[in-house]
């Protein structure tokens, strides 16, 4: 498995700012709040699938794209169908929904934490003029999620040898044990995550009061103002498919 | 190593203002959080019955992160800063749901402020109102119950939406409030449970 925990835009063919990184996260999760119908959500989808590949990451985002096909026909199909066998076709239904509704934002979010590294983050927001306080909690965040993840996965596989399941039944049947056994050890080893990031924002100097000085130079180019002009239109696309249609 | 470097720090200022660790910190279990919050919400979405249900099984498995979080940093802002997290993930599409969870964090921090940040009750006490932020996202039960179903059918189906219709009248929003704060008592429980078992035995609070 290749490492995921840090972002790297090394071989991207297009390198996008943390912040305009940041918008397509934001107007991506909106455009999923707000649209229903099949074509916006295929048109931005593919957009946003097409941003990943050249930002690097042009296996995950083909596989991506045929996922989200495969949901887009599943779900048409489905539709069409009327009400055939109403328990399967809901539950169906209901799993393609949710792939859908999770798909930009999770792609939007692997553009984001995959593609950059934490110092460009750093100084994105600190061009943005935010407080520390608002940038350390977010950062830490945004680099936290897929820590959780790989934890949660290192955790599955050492109960699984303790012959701990934490399969459906498992939950169902026991569900104050298995929470104990997989909450405390995840817990644990993010807390000793937590403290070495501590010691390494010691040792960087993150508590100093003075203005930062960063390595990394971010500046907006045209091709980000490219990438937020379109998706600014497609957002208005959507939203024009939401109210105006009413 | 680190915990010598702590103690250090906090011999050399005793304040009350929030430093960076503890900034790290916030962010870190609010990351942890999310995540356990999001997959029980999308795991019992499926079910309209788990899915109403989902603010007690939230603050169950949930208040143990939360208790960690804010007895770690012990100062003002944990709590609050968890709750603003929470709320620009999970209910940024329903302003009345998002002002309800910044209004449910801060009553946390209230109450940990009467406190003093020691009493260990009312640290209990906090995250039943912390829970509270887990009605948000229904409260569009409350003013808006026909958009809400209509949305639904678009998303789920008819099948889905006529099942969550029937089991939802129009009290509905008092008692998922209701199941929040249940969820929230039990949560604290476990998590006073679990503290004491675990954490506090290796040192870690």
């Amino acid at each position: 498995m290749e490492p995921m925990t840090f972002g790297s835009d090394a071989h991207a063919l297009l390198k996008l700012d943390p912040r305009t990184k940041l918008f397509l996260f934001l107007t991506c999760t909106l455009m999923t709040i707000n649209t229903f119908s099949m074509t916006p959500v295929v048109l931005y989808n593919t957009a946003l699938c097409a941003v990943l590949a050249l930002c690097g990451r042009p296996w995950t985002a083909l596989k991506a794209f045929v996922l989200l096909m495969v949901t887009v026909y599943v779900r048409v199909t489905v539709n069409a169908q009327g009400s055939v066998a109403p328990a399967t076709l809901t539950i169906v239904f209901g799993l393609a929904t949710l792939v859908l509704f999770c798909f930009p934002v999770f792609l939007s979010f692997s553009l984001l934490v995959r593609t950059t590294r934490i110092s460009q983050f750093l100084a994105g927001f600190q061009a943005m003029h935010l407080p520390v306080r608002v940038v350390i909690p977010v950062a830490v965040m945004i680099r936290f999620i897929p820590t959780v993840q790989e934890e949660w996965a290192g955790i599955r596989k050492a109960m699984a040898f303790r012959d701990i399941r934490t399969d459906i039944g498992s939950v169902v049947l026991h569900p104050m044990r298995t929470v104990e056994y997989v909450l405390i050890p995840l817990l644990f080893s993010c807390i000793a995550v937590m403290e070495e990031l501590a010691a390494a924002a010691l040792a960087r100097g993150m508590d100093a009061d003075r203005k930062r000085s960063s390595y990394e130079t971010v500046r907006m180019r045209i091709q980000d103002y490219v990438v937020i002009v379109v998706f600014c239109a497609l957002l208005v696309y959507v939203m024009m498919t939401r109210f105006g249609a009413m | 190593m680190s915990k010598l470097n702590n103690e250090e720090l906090q011999t050399q200022q005793p304040d009350k203002k929030l430093r960076t660790k503890d900034l790290i910190y916030a962010g870190a279990f609010g990351a942890i959080y999310l995540v356990l919050m999001l997959i029980i919400v999308m795991g019992s979405s499926m079910i309209p019955v788990l899915y109403l249900l989902s603010p007690l099984t939230v603050g169950v498995v949930c208040g143990t992160v939360y208790m960690l979080c804010v007895v770690k940093v012990h100062k003002f802002g944990a709590a609050l800063i968890l709750g603003i997290l929470f709320a620009v993930i999970s209910t940024m599409s329903v302003l009345p749901g998002f002002i309800l969870a910044i209004c449910a964090a801060l009553a946390a921090e209230v109450v940990l402020w009467l406190g003093k940040y020691k009493s260990r009750f009312l640290y209990l006490l906090s995250f039943v109102f912390f829970n509270i932020n887990m009605t948000g996202p229904f409260l569009r039960f409350l003013y808006n119950k026909d958009a809400f179903i209509a949305d639904t059918v678009s998303y789920y189906g008819e099948e889905h939406a006529q099942a969550l219709s029937a089991i939802t009248p129009d009290w509905i929003f008092w008692g998922i409030l209701a199941c929040a704060i249940v969820g929230g008592i039990i949560g604290s429980f476990i998590a006073n449970r679990l503290i004491k078992k675990h954490f506090e035995k290796a040192g870690v609070v």
